[in-house]
């Protein structure tokens, strides 16, 4: 009898806690609503904060800045080839410091982590690995040949 | 505080802050007296936290005081990043670049992720810029309410440290920037990140930039909880686990490995 008793006090105090299966699966609905409703919240505060238009900026070369061997204008360079100029960007593959070109040893350098890129923007040595990103170009009816780059 | 009358962070940024150097009445001064000062809160608050390291003191505290010790240097140190990439000369540009590919390596959400940091094009310095003067000060001075409440440094101290502030703005001209477009032959991060750059020559950014500094990060913070580990000292190797304060150890190890790359890139280059 008394253990029976026992027993039924300890169901109760469950009962009370929550803890019984009843109360397990109420508080299990409860928080499930919740956190549904947090997340509903949550995504649209993340999708607002974390938007980011895919936007591209030209360069425009002009005739007269086309004549040199490698040239370089806001973050393009513009190398000189057998057949056709070829536009690289001067972002550093690695983590897009702007490349200086080494006119003596003829190789694209890193200032920031010392990668070394060749003319033709395939990687040679240093932390970067992936070989420079080729620009799209068009050519105008006035020469003027437009780069476009995705920032 | 004088500075942000002037500073816009949009545009020609670097006109601006050579404008503000060279232009603006007393520019120079402020310039370097903002300097000065934000180099020495970050110095003082690093040797506060190497005090509390050493003496272990962070044994008599609430676990909570030292978390909120430790976020609020990190939290420092990152005014200061924020600040090194406002002066939007060559290095400040790229370090900022760096930050932002760095986090970009952070496998799926690292672009959502530098997006609230940083973002590429007009509006580069913008949130930099709103980092270093608005969310860090606002954050770090709740941080350490009640440490100001409670515990301010003597008059006597506060006075010699602003004229000492004072006389270096005084005396040490600001040094000269590179244009962003400059074509340097190499270019050096901040003092505490030049270990970092070294490591980022041999490492994967993402190990480099995220995963070892986090790993370090996580050990800092949770050096306290270590304290009572004789708990689960019960037999053979867990006696000798429980017996060494291993956290302790892998914290000084990691710490002075990375000075030991930060005074070796200050010498030699990193």
């Amino acid at each position: 009898m008394e253990k029976r008793q026992v027993h039924r006090v300890r169901l109760s105090e469950l009962h009370e806690k929550g803890m019984d299966r009843r109360g397990f699966i109420e508080r299990a609905i409860a928080w499930g609503v919740s956190m549904l409703c947090g997340g509903l919240f949550a995504y649209p505060v993340f999708s607002f904060m974390t938007f980011r238009k895919s936007r591209k900026r030209t360069v425009i070369f002009h005739s007269d800045e086309q004549g040199s061997d490698v040239f370089f204008k806001e973050g393009v360079y513009l190398v000189h080839e057998a057949n056709a100029p070829r536009a690289l960007s001067a972002r550093c593959t690695h983590l897009g410091c702007t490349l200086n070109f080494d006119p003596a040893a003829d190789r694209f350098r890193c200032p920031c982590h010392g990668s070394v890129f060749e003319r033709s923007g395939k990687w040679l040595s240093g932390p970067a690995k992936k070989d420079l990103e080729h620009v799209p170009m068009k050519q105008a009816e006035n020469g003027d040949l437009t780069a476009v780059v995705t920032l | 505080m004088v500075l942000i009358f002037y500073y816009r962070p949009v545009g020609e940024v670097f006109a601006n802050v050579e404008a503000i150097t060279t232009l603006v009445p007393y520019g120079w001064f402020f310039r370097q007296l903002h300097y000065g000062s934000g180099q020495a809160f970050v110095i003082l608050m690093f040797l506060h936290t190497m005090d509390h390291f050493l003496k272990k003191r962070y044994v008599h505290y609430p676990f909570r005081v030292w978390v909120t010790l430790i976020l609020a240097l990190f939290l420092s140190f990152f005014t200061l990043f924020t600040g090194f990439i406002l002066k939007a000369d060559q290095e400040g540009v790229f370090a900022g670049r760096i930050f932002m590919n760095i986090l970009q390596t952070i496998p799926i959400v690292g672009d959502s992720i530098s997006r609230l940091f940083i973002v590429s094009g007009n509006d580069f310095f913008f949130l930099p810029y709103l980092y270093h003067c608005f969310f860090l000060p606002i954050l770090i001075v709740y941080l350490i309410r009640h440490h100001i409440r409670e515990w301010l440094p003597e008059k006597g101290f506060m006075m010699a440290g602003g004229a000492g502030l004072f006389l270096y703005a005084l005396l040490v001209k600001p040094g000269v920037a590179f244009p962003p477009d400059a074509g340097a032959a190499s270019v050096e991060g901040p003092w505490f990140f030049l270990g970092m750059q070294s490591l980022l020559k041999r490492v994967s950014p993402l190990w480099a930039g995220i995963v070892l500094p986090g790993v370090f990060a996580m050990c800092v913070f949770l050096l306290p909880l270590t304290r009572k580990s004789g708990a689960f000292s019960s037999s053979g190797v867990w006696m000798l686990w429980g017996k060494v304060d291993w956290l302790r150890y892998a914290v000084m190890v990691m710490f002075l490995l990375y000075t030991g790359l930060t005074v070796k890139a200050m010498i030699w280059g990193s």
